[in-house]
């Protein structure tokens, strides 16, 4: 079943710039799904409009198969929501917010709340304002997952956190998956966290989709291929392949994506453009990131 | 047993726990009817999503190397992995070509490279 599904999805905030442009993406009970993109790519407000915090300009969100900003009080029941510029009220205590969410959501789960604020080691009694960025964060992702979401929203949850407070939010965010079966939706800038948590990746890049693969069938199907410059037009010989997904100069060489294997890689290029010294080689989803969505304006 | 999985590996996550466990089966740390961790709490060991460690174990039972009670747990079974000759010689080119870029890149000729194996093979004779 769809737990959430975006279908051709445009927003803007302004006129004539489109943020999102025909997004959709659909995600299945339990799956966790990454989502990658450069600072702008629309990866927020994706996550907002799953919220139900704005309306699409044209297509449709659905959670649970209703309509956020329709039924929002049910799916944000049904949903945890963490962000990087979440800011809670500095003059509550973390007991004051945590009295206040118990009281919202009718599934929270008082043993969990107690376990992670004792794990976090937050004091009831600590007011927001004194807490540092990590302590707040665990409390937000306190108040995000002791309802026992079924779907968890986590819009860059980790960003300026020290890695010992990103791997306890893994591990949290783990923990959950283990008890609840939750379906996560996370966007990241830490590729190594996006590769311990998530099954599948979806890459959006100037508000369109580039990418929406599981990370086994892009560590096992694709294949980066280095190549000297070379004579003649190497460039649109390359793109003509109908394998070769991106083609992008790097110094005196060009780097070059293809959906399939590197040993078949090699062929391609043996065979196809007669190129003998190119140096074909699984690709890191870091690199990946950084062909497909780095080099583009 | 103790699993190291590195996320940014070539190798998909699933993959490197499958090799490991195979490797430690068949080098004789991992005994037969040896319990292994459910796949939830293998997770949250190594920190990794559930279902990644569920894929390996899927994968690694179909093979017959692992089975599983329901409800009792997972247990290595008295199946000895054959691993397959093929993987195993395409695992020693990955390293032999690794071997060969590094020589070519500090300039060591390659007859130099074959006396450093020998000498080092005499070595582990010894």
């Amino acid at each position: 079943m769809k737990l959430i599904d975006f279908s051709d999805v445009h927003y803007s905030y302004k006129q004539d710039s489109d943020v999102l442009r025909g997004i959709s993406l659909s995600l299945e009970a339990g799956e966790v799904v990454g989502l990658l993109g450069k600072n702008g790519a629309g990866k927020t407000t994706l996550m907002r409009l799953a919220m139900g915090m704005m309306e699409t300009r044209q297509g449709s969100v659905r959670l649970f198969g209703l309509d956020p900003r329709r039924h929002a009080l049910e799916v944000k029941r049904r949903v945890g929501y963490v962000s990087e510029d979440q800011v809670l009220p500095e003059f509550l205590s973390v007991g004051d917010i945590l009295r206040l969410h118990r009281g919202l959501f009718p599934t929270w789960d008082e043993g969990l709340e107690r376990r992670l604020r004792e794990r976090f080691a937050l004091s009831p009694k600590a007011k927001i304002k004194t807490l540092s960025k990590g302590q707040a964060r665990q409390v937000a992702l306190l108040c995000a997952v002791a309802h026992r979401p079924e779907v968890l929203l986590l819009d860059e949850p980790a960003g300026g956190l020290d890695p010992s407070a990103r791997r306890e939010f893994l591990e949290t965010s783990i923990r959950l998956l283990n008890e609840t079966g939750t379906t996560i939706l996370f966007s990241s800038h830490y590729m190594s966290d996006v590769e311990r948590m998530a099954g599948r990746i979806a890459m959006i890049h100037e508000g369109r989709l580039l990418l929406d693969n599981s990370l086994d069938d892009l560590r096992e199907n694709y294949s980066l291929a280095l190549i000297p410059q070379g004579s003649g037009d190497r460039e649109n010989r390359l793109m003509a392949l109908k394998e070769c997904l991106s083609v992008r100069h790097q110094g005196d060489a060009i780097h070059a994506i293809f959906r399939c294997e590197p040993e078949r890689c090699r062929s391609l290029l043996e065979k196809g453009l007669d190129i003998h010294n190119a140096f074909c080689t699984p690709i890191a989803l870091e690199d990946m990131f950084i062909e497909l969505v780095g080099g583009r304006s | 047993m103790q699993l190291h999985i590195n996320p940014s590996d070539e190798l998909p996550i699933y993959r490197q726990i499958m090799r490991q466990i195979i490797d430690a089966a068949a080098g004789g740390r991992l005994q037969a009817g040896v319990q292994l961790p459910s796949h939830r709490e293998l997770a949250e060991q190594l920190v990794i999503a559930p279902l990644t460690v569920k894929k390996a174990y899927d994968e690694l039972e179909r093979q017959g190397l692992i089975v599983t009670h329901r409800g009792k747990g997972t247990f290595v079974s008295d199946k000895l992995p054959d691993v397959d000759p093929a993987e195993r010689r395409e695992r020693l080119r990955d390293a032999a070509q690794r071997l060969l870029s590094q020589a070519a890149l500090s300039g060591v000729p390659l007859a130099d490279v074959i006396g450093m194996l020998e000498e080092m093979q005499k070595g582990m004779e010894r």
